[in-house]
């Protein structure tokens, strides 16, 4: 499971607290905020010059990340069995590899092949590769691919759960990608147009975005998005939605406006677990074991009816993806 | 090989366009991150170097040097890191023996300038993310930290700044063939005034780009701003003859007096800000 970030400290009757006023209907969250908010965020693209994509994003807590993509040209592992068909009709399949897009992510302190970064890099890559669209996009032609490393840098020390500022910065990065255009024959070897003004974005107008992967947390029936530490400490249960924008093409045929495009799910191990036990007087002989507590740590799992509602919370039209997905959209634009 | 050198006896211009004693744009910012205690961000020509300080704040018992005989002192930690983007190439560079070279020079040097005995067992530590390489990596590292230091109130004796300085070198020329006292005072002019006979000058240049660092003989020197111009750290890490040395230091000390300007500059529009912002 995910290798919890630092603990907050918080003694169990503010965990208490903090849990009740979550728990009411509406929620009354610690800074003020309606359950479905996020909070503010300054973010830009574009930032360093070297690089296929880069952005960097700031949270409101003074988190910070930078991400750097760069593509480059790698010769494909010839596959003899399968190019059989591909020549026949003309039309090659574009087929890309989970191998072509590799991620690092650089946490202070970690060491790069620890738990909490190798784990975050995974779902991250997950969620990407779950839009196969985009490996697809790497193939230049049956000998050559492009491979895409993208490094993330995490600027401050991970005082919350680092996912979705990385997820953000990730996806702004990739939108800001461009690959030197192709000017030789697609079947030769491949030689690129130097003008780099030229270049294609790697996700084009015409195709979904890159996905963006949001922590919601459940306490009680309550659904708050974008989480902070303190919230994370008393939650029932985490869950990180990677979400992409839906397609142009789904988004002009049907009415209204069609939900986003859920790419995958993954329920965290929230630090609330590793919260002590609180007691208001010695335990009571006889009693249950989860009354006279001013604080048990949350046991158990996340009900299907409760997941469903978490989903809808996410994806539906006008819900939080779409309102993050637009927001990034304005960054890059 | 000849890259520069072929074209640079000609015009005098680098291969940028600069004239042998220009720096290139130095760009920094300071308090760039207010989660920090103290941050800047720094860019010489393309060299993008992000520094964070924390601290001075109370170490982790056993940790390396922090034992019984450091108590009148205080630790400092310098952590590099080179993101792998940051070059032309992707790279991964995991601590390579460059890296830990290059933090403990700097360790080295801001243990001479900041003021440790303040701060009697507790911990500072730097952490400079690399965000785009093009040549005086150390420099820009040891600017940036200046900076970062400066934001987060650590008192320091002075500036303490760097810059690099390269020598143009003919391929044929393994030695100068003048005596050093006679190289003309303006080292430009020397090519000219050889009355046709190029082979035998070689100039100092200042403040290497990335091209002509993998070409030329460099050295990094850092200095205490002010009179003394005291050498804190000097780094040759090329072959170059011996009678080069002094003058490229001299070049080098030179720069460095205008890099301290420049650094000033930063730190008093900050600071007036802060004023004025209440």
């Amino acid at each position: 499971m995910a290798p919890s970030a630092t603990q907050t400290l918080l003694s169990p009757a503010e965990l208490s607290y903090i849990h009740h006023s979550l728990s009411l209907s509406p929620p009354i969250r610690p800074d003020g905020r309606s359950p479905t908010e996020f909070r503010p965020l300054f973010a830009e693209t574009d930032i360093l010059p070297n690089t296929n994509g880069s952005a960097r994003v700031c949270f409101a807590d003074g988190s910070e990340a930078i991400a750097g993509v760069k593509a480059e040209v790698e010769r494909s592992i010839a596959r003899p069995g399968l190019d059989i068909s591909a020549d026949d009709d003309g039309e090659e399949e574009r087929h890309g590899e989970n191998a072509w897009v590799e991620m690092s992510i650089e946490i202070p302190g970690h060491r790069d092949d620890d738990a909490l970064p190798v784990f975050l890099a995974a779902m991250l890559t997950e969620a990407l590769l779950a839009d196969s669209e985009l490996k697809d996009r790497l193939w230049i032609n049956r000998r050559f691919h492009w491979k895409l490393y993208i490094d993330i840098l995490l600027l401050s020390p991970p005082s919350s759960y680092p996912l979705p500022l990385l997820s953000l910065t990730t996806h702004l990065s990739l939108l800001s990608t461009h690959l030197p255009a192709l000017i030789s024959d697609p079947a030769d070897d491949p030689l690129f147009n130097d003008d780099w003004h030229s270049a294609t974005p790697l996700y084009p107008p015409s195709s979904s975005t890159p996905p963006v992967t949001l922590l919601v947390t459940t306490i009680g029936e309550t659904i708050l998005l974008d989480p902070t530490p303190e919230e994370l400490a008393v939650a029932d249960a985490v869950l990180a939605l990677s979400v992409a924008a839906p397609l142009p093409s789904k988004a002009k045929k049907g009415k209204g406006n069609p939900q986003a495009r859920l790419l995958a799910i993954r329920t965290l191990d929230p630090p609330s677990r590793l919260t002590p036990l609180g007691t208001t007087a010695g335990p009571t002989e006889g009693a249950p074991p989860r009354t006279g507590m001013a604080w048990a740590p949350p046991q158990g799992g996340l009900k299907r009816e409760l997941l469903s509602r978490v989903i809808k919370a996410v994806v539906a039209p006008g819900g939080g993806a779409e309102e993050v997905l637009a927001g990034l959209a304005g960054v890059v634009a | 090989m000849p890259l520069d050198t072929s074209s640079y006896s000609l015009a005098l211009l680098r291969l940028d366009g600069r004239r042998w004693n220009e720096l290139r744009r130095i760009h920094a910012q300071i308090s760039t991150q207010p989660s920090a205690d103290g941050s800047s961000y720094l860019e010489m020509g393309n060299t993008k170097v992000i520094c964070i300080v924390s601290g001075p704040a109370e170490g982790k018992r056993g940790a390396g040097a922090g034992g019984g005989g450091e108590r009148d002192q205080s630790n400092i930690v310098v952590e590099i890191s080179v993101a792998g983007f940051s070059g032309v190439d992707r790279k991964r560079r995991r601590n390579d023996r460059r890296t830990t070279e290059l933090q403990h020079t700097i360790t080295q040097a801001l243990q001479a300038t900041v003021y440790t005995s303040h701060y009697g067992g507790s911990t500072i530590t730097i952490s400079l993310h690399v965000l785009a390489q093009d040549g005086a990596l150390l420099a820009a590292c040891i600017n940036a930290a200046t900076l970062a230091l400066i934001d987060a109130g650590v008192p320091m004796s002075d500036y303490l700044v760097a810059c690099t300085a390269g020598s143009t070198t003919h391929a044929s020329a393994s030695a100068p063939q003048k005596p050093v006292g006679q190289q003309a005072s303006i080292p430009g002019l020397s090519s000219l005034s050889g009355g046709g006979n190029f082979e035998d000058t070689d100039d100092p240049l200042l403040d290497l780009n990335g091209l002509e660092e993998q070409e030329l003989p460099f050295l990094t020197v850092a200095t205490l701003g002010g009179e003394r111009d005291a050498v804190v750290v000097c780094l040759l890490e090329t072959r170059v003859h011996a009678a080069r040395v002094e003058e490229m230091l001299a070049v080098g000390v030179d720069g460095c007096k205008r890099v301290r300007e420049i650094l000033d500059g930063v730190v008093r529009v900050h600071g007036r800000r802060m004023v004025e912002g209440g």
